[in-house]
């Protein structure tokens, strides 16, 4: 039960420099670095246990039917790594807690950086392909936030959008092919996946999973042609480009090569692919640090270049090669992390970081200087350093390799090639900073830093030293890491000298010709300055650009505002698909056979054709218009009443007025004609669409009602008494079965309503003085007669709604239509008496009977939770009220209720507010004269 | 038995004299000459029609189920009470609008006062000025 | 004898149906079409009430109140809207 503290106490420290904020920056720093040592010791404590030969693993179902679970496992690798992780990263903290300027929110950094700290202690101690990929994206996202740090400056901006956009493209395209090993190995378990080697090599999309891991690893560990993000990222403040990009995120691809190795490596593509993008990276990387002239650049590039080495050994992937790689990254974890604090160092005692501008500080700063010449030298692969150790390693593997058959000689010749470059750039970065006599003075007068910001730098040069002079030390640690990637303990020996062999005499080329090299630089520079300059950031911001262009340029065209456009491209969609569907059944008719048509229907059908003709006909004249739509949607109302669906002619009845009413609000404020402004062209186009819409629907409808559906529908009408308690099928379906979908749909209703009621809030539209046809308004306002008897039947209406909602579970009826009676009735009251004398009368406002009509539904709803039951379960029982009969009092009513109220309130909400707007100042009559 | 024979012919009747009422009413309003001779057909004659049948209706299954129902009752009275008012707006908007009349048509709009068809001000009854 | 009346009846109230229609299509005046849409209304409700004699159920009388219910409410807000323009002030 130790391991999940090690992330969990990681996670702690993300709070904890938030919470400690106010103490003051030293307590702050502690506080922060207490965790995080607390972790480093439990997992040093585990290390007996996995000499033993035990692979400590903890394991909690998460979301098991995902195969997502809260596993972790601590073997060899999970161990080199965390103790990298937690190492490297206190360090970074006691060099951040001194490099941070006075003003800077200090707190904010630190529980940055420990988010970071806990989403790779995530990564390498995973043992589910899914939880690791979640931490993976943890450090996109950490990164971008402390790449960003200083977002006051475009650079930090541009560079941390850039960083994260291609580091969470590799990102997708990881987590595609995790879920195709997965499924491949039949399982998310690491320990599964990495003995399912055989199952996932003979699999046919091995080749598609294996370029989809691939590309989130050299995303990630800034391989050629992704590397371009890793430069960029150089706007982070020292700390993070110390602890993200050298010592451990861009290490997280190269660790899930090596993680996934045993089940995925060893096939011929895995080794082309990995070995040539290594090696492309090694020469481009190692070329670049050469040329340029920023020191964090030099750097940057240096790190593009051994990330690629690393990778060369992983696609050669024999068990030294593996060996090496592990070596590698441990020596350049150690180097280039003292390399980047020396940078900050130089960066914040000078006020400058260009070459051009440094140089002789040997005087100014001696022991940063031999600090940067001894982790430099390490870098290069001078002997007695760790750096020459792994190198040596690598050339000998490079040169044993047989990959590329015959031409085989040509890695150890680049891998040579590589090693110049890097001595000459190793050699450039002292030489030029701290020997060189300095042609312009650097912005600060420099000085040697505080005694503890200089202290993590010498831990880790007097650690590449000894490391260098005494291999031996790393054997146990780098023993258990290989076997965790080999899965079989492998007998090695590290030493200095191997005797006389090519790998020696390749480092021997390697340090004289780099020597040779830096003399030769300045004439390299006028060779490199021919190309035109390649800005990367340029290019990504161009095609970031471009795209948007493009998004934008689509956009346009497809929502420029006209409602035409999109009701073509929906009804379009629509007919495409109908029609696809309809063109794969055999035949239009099914087996049943067609009802006979009596005289009432083929007059229904003709009224309905004749009404829906006359709504188009007459669209230009909109209250003739309205007029004729009222006809269709009496005729099918009627026609639902006469096929036996009273609910869904009650329901249409009672919209049919409530739009009819919003249209009279709303035809008020536009003009009585429509101009005639259609082209020829769009009106056969909207014609056509219309006809062919309307020639599928009608296809499809005929082709339903000739078959004999068995469909969901038999269950609702079997269950609905037993398991609703209702004998309205309608009814129970809406408050029981789909109650969910209804308590969504009247939530959107009550947010609709208060949309349109804040729209509406201070609206002012001019208001005509006369009807089309120039006649000034009728000043008759409220007709008496009108007046008398809307009041009078005010309280029949709602005596009528009062009725059909409580009948409404076992006959036709129901909250929904009860709502929109109330609503209509209580507009007539609005329409005889005007909105002043009304809302006196009733003294409140709509909102809240809305909201309280969705809190009652959604109270229902958990009420069940207090008996067991799940969300929406109803409860039922009969009790019989004389004069209305036997009444079902089901929760579902009081869900009901709810449904009711929120109708209510989203109504009138709408149309007595778009009713009010008039009333304040009505241009009427009476001010005219 | 006979009770049931005299009950089936009373309620034919009323059906057949609802319907008939209600085709003389819409014939009226498709036939007659104006506006306001139109009005008459539909607001009276249908009334009277619709009534004649909800009673049938009431009757029938007053007659098989055995007790009375008020929904019927419910809809007559809803209908009885609307109807003058929709006939009462209607006439107020064809007056209001000034609609053509036929030469038959006693009473002309241009009889009325102005101020029942708009012509002059009216006071508001709730501000009290002009 | 009461089948025969019934469609006696039911075929009147198709054929006011059709001339509602008829004058709801030639107006001429807004006045005219609403008093045959209004009409029209109240022969639906004669429909049903016939409907409900013919299949011998009680089932369509809800929707009989509302058509006379709702009906009535959307020729008061037609009329509203020609006399004042605002149907609520």
């Amino acid at each position: 039960m130790i391991l999940p503290w090690i992330p969990l106490l990681a996670l702690l420290g993300v709070v904890v420099p938030l919470l400690t904020r106010q103490r003051g920056r030293r307590f702050c720093s502690l506080a922060t670095a207490a965790p995080a040592i607390l972790a480093l010791l439990l997992v040093f404590s585990q290390v007996p246990a996995l000499l033993a030969g035990d692979l400590p693993r903890f394991q909690l179902a998460w979301v098991p039917q995902l195969g997502l679970d809260l596993a972790f496992r601590l073997d060899g690798l999970s161990l080199l790594f965390v103790s990298l992780i937690l190492g490297i990263g206190l360090l970074i903290l006691l060099y951040a807690h001194y490099y941070l300027e006075a003003h800077e929110p200090f707190a904010r950094f630190y529980s940055f950086l420990m988010l970071f700290m806990l989403s790779m202690v995530g990564i390498v101690m995973a043992d589910n392909l899914l939880l690791l990929w979640l931490f993976w994206e943890l450090t996109s996202l950490s990164s971008f936030l402390l790449i960003g740090f200083w977002s006051h400056w475009t650079d930090a901006r541009k560079g941390a959008r850039m960083a994260l956009t291609v580091t969470g493209a590799g990102g997708l395209a990881l987590l595609a092919g995790l879920l195709l090993l997965g499924d491949m190995a039949g399982s998310f378990d690491l320990g599964v996946v990495l003995e399912s080697r055989e199952a996932i090599l003979a699999d046919p999309r091995y080749p598609l999973m294996l370029v989809l891991v691939l590309l989130g690893a050299f995303t990630k560990s800034a391989q050629f042609p992704f590397h371009f993000w890793l430069p960029h990222a150089m706007a982070a403040p020292t700390p993070v480009s110390a602890y993200l990009h050298s010592a451990t995120m861009v290490k997280a691809g190269i660790f899930l090569m090596a993680r996934l190795h045993p089940a995925i490596a060893g096939s011929e593509a895995w080794e082309l692919i990995v070995t040539l993008t290594g090696m492309a990276t090694l020469l481009y990387g190692a070329w670049f640090a050469l040329l340029k002239t920023d020191l964090k650049a030099i750097l940057a590039f240096s790190t593009v270049s051994h990330l690629g080495l690393i990778t060369v050994l992983l696609g050669i992937g024999s068990p030294l090669a593996i060996l090496a790689a592990l070596f590698h990254i441990l020596n350049h974890a150690t180097f280039k992390a003292a390399l980047f604090m020396s940078a900050g160092i130089i960066d914040h005692e000078t006020g400058t970081r260009e070459l051009g501008r440094l140089g002789g500080l040997r005087r100014a700063m001696p022991v940063t200087a031999l600090l940067t010449s001894l982790t430099a030298a390490a870098m290069a692969g001078v002997p007695l350093f760790n750096g020459f150790l792994s190198k040596e390693m690598f050339f000998a593997e490079a040169a044993a390799s047989p990959l590329l058959g015959g031409l085989s000689w040509l890695l150890p010749v680049l891998a040579t090639l590589g090693g110049i470059l890097s001595v000459a750039y190793s050699l450039r970065l002292v030489h030029a900073v701290f020997f060189k006599p300095a042609r312009k003075a650097p912005p600060k007068s420099p000085h040697e830093p505080p005694r503890l910001m200089r202290a993590p730098v010498e831990l880790l040069a007097a650690l590449c030293v000894l490391v260098g002079l005494l291999p031996v030390i790393a054997e146990v640690p780098l023993g258990l890491a290989v076997e965790a990637v080999l899965l079989t303990p492998l007998e090695f020996h590290l030493a200095i000298w191997h005797g006389l062999n090519l790998p020696l005499l390749m480092s021997v080329i390697a340090l004289i010709a780099g020597v040779l090299l830096y003399a030769l630089h300045a004439h390299l520079r006028q060779f490199g300055r021919q190309f035109s300059p390649m800005d990367a950031r340029l290019i990504f911001e161009g095609a970031v650009q471009r795209l948007m262009t493009w998004s934008e340029r689509l956009t346009v065209r497809l929502e420029n505002g006209s409602l035409q456009r999109y009701m073509s491209w929906l009804l379009g969609a629509a007919l495409l698909l109908g029609a696809i569907g309809l063109l794969q059944l055999p035949s239009l008719a099914g087996a049943r056979p067609t009802q006979e048509a009596d005289g009432i229907l083929l007059l229904g059908a003709a009224l309905m054709i004749f009404g829906a003709l006359g709504t188009v006909a007459t669209h230009r004249y909109r209250l003739i218009s309205l007029l004729m739509l009222s006809v269709v949607g009496l005729v099918v109302s009627l026609t639902f009443a006469r096929f036996s669906a009273p609910d869904l002619a009650l329901t249409q009845l009672s919209v049919e007025v409530v739009t009819m009413i919003l249209l009279m609000l709303a035809l008020f404020f536009l003009p009585q004609k429509t101009p005639r402004e259609s082209s020829a062209g769009r009106n056969i186009r909207d014609l056509g669409l219309a006809a062919s819409l309307g020639m599928v629907v009608a296809s499809l409808n005929y082709a339903v009602l000739t078959r004999d559906n068995h469909g969901i529908s038999d269950f609702f009408i079997a269950n609905s008494v037993p398991g609703g308690g209702g004998h309205n099928v309608v009814n129970v379906i809406l408050v029981d079965f789909r109650g969910f979908d209804t308590l969504g749909e009247i939530t959107v209703l009550a947010l609709a309503g208060l949309a349109i009621f804040k729209l509406l809030n201070r609206l002012r539209l001019f208001m005509p003085h006369s009807d089309g046809e120039g006649r000034v308004w009728s000043p008759d306002r409220y007709p008496l007669i009108l007046t008398s008897v809307s009041q009078a039947l005010l309280p029949l209406a709602l005596l009528v709604s009062a009725f059909i909602f409580l009948r409404g579970h076992n006959l036709p009826g129901g909250g929904f239509i009860a709502g929109l009676i109330t609503a209509v009735a209580l507009i007539l009251v609005y329409m005889a008496r005007g909105v002043e004398w009304t809302q006196q009368r009733l003294d409140f406002q709509y909102q809240p009977v809305a909201i309280a009509g969705v809190a009652i539904a959604t109270l229902t709803g958990l009420g069940s939770w207090l008996f067991g039951r799940p969300f929406l379960t109803s409860a039922f029982g009969h009790f019989h009220i004389p004069a209305i009969g036997d009444i079902e009092l089901a929760t579902a009513m009081l869900f009901d209720l709810g449904v009711y109220l929120a109708v209510v309130g989203a109504t009138l909400m709408i149309l007595a507010n778009l009713g009010k707007l008039t009333t304040p100042h009505r241009p009427s009559k009476e001010e005219k004269h | 038995m006979t009770v049931f024979v005299l009950l089936e012919g009373v309620i034919s009747l009323l059906l057949i004299a609802g319907g008939a009422f209600i085709f003389i009413g819409s014939l009226g309003m498709a036939h007659l000459r104006d506006f306001y001779m139109r009005l008459h057909g539909p607001t009276k004659a249908t009334t009277l029609g619709i009534g004649c049948m909800l009673i049938a209706s009431m009757l029938y299954f007053w007659v098989t189920e055995g007790k009375p129902d008020i929904q019927e009752m419910l809809i007559t009275l809803f209908l009885f009470i609307t109807a003058p008012v929709t006939a009462h707006l209607l006439a107020k908007t064809g007056l209001h609008q000034k609609l053509r009349h036929a030469d038959k048509t006693r009473g002309k709009p241009l009889e009325l006062r102005p101020e029942e068809v708009g012509e002059k001000p009216v006071p508001h009854p709730d501000r009290g000025h002009g | 004898m009461l089948d025969t009346a019934l469609w006696i009846s039911l075929t009147l109230v198709l054929a006011a149906l059709a001339l509602n229609v008829y004058r709801l299509t030639v107006g001429p005046d807004m006045p005219d079409r609403l008093l045959a849409l209004d009409t029209m209304y109240v022969n639906s409700i004669a429909l049903i009430v016939l409907l409900g004699l013919w299949l011998n159920t009680k089932t369509y009388f809800e929707a009989a109140l509302l058509i006379a219910m709702l009906g009535f409410i959307s020729t008061v807000a037609v009329c509203k809207y020609l006399l004042r323009g605002d149907i609520i002030e």
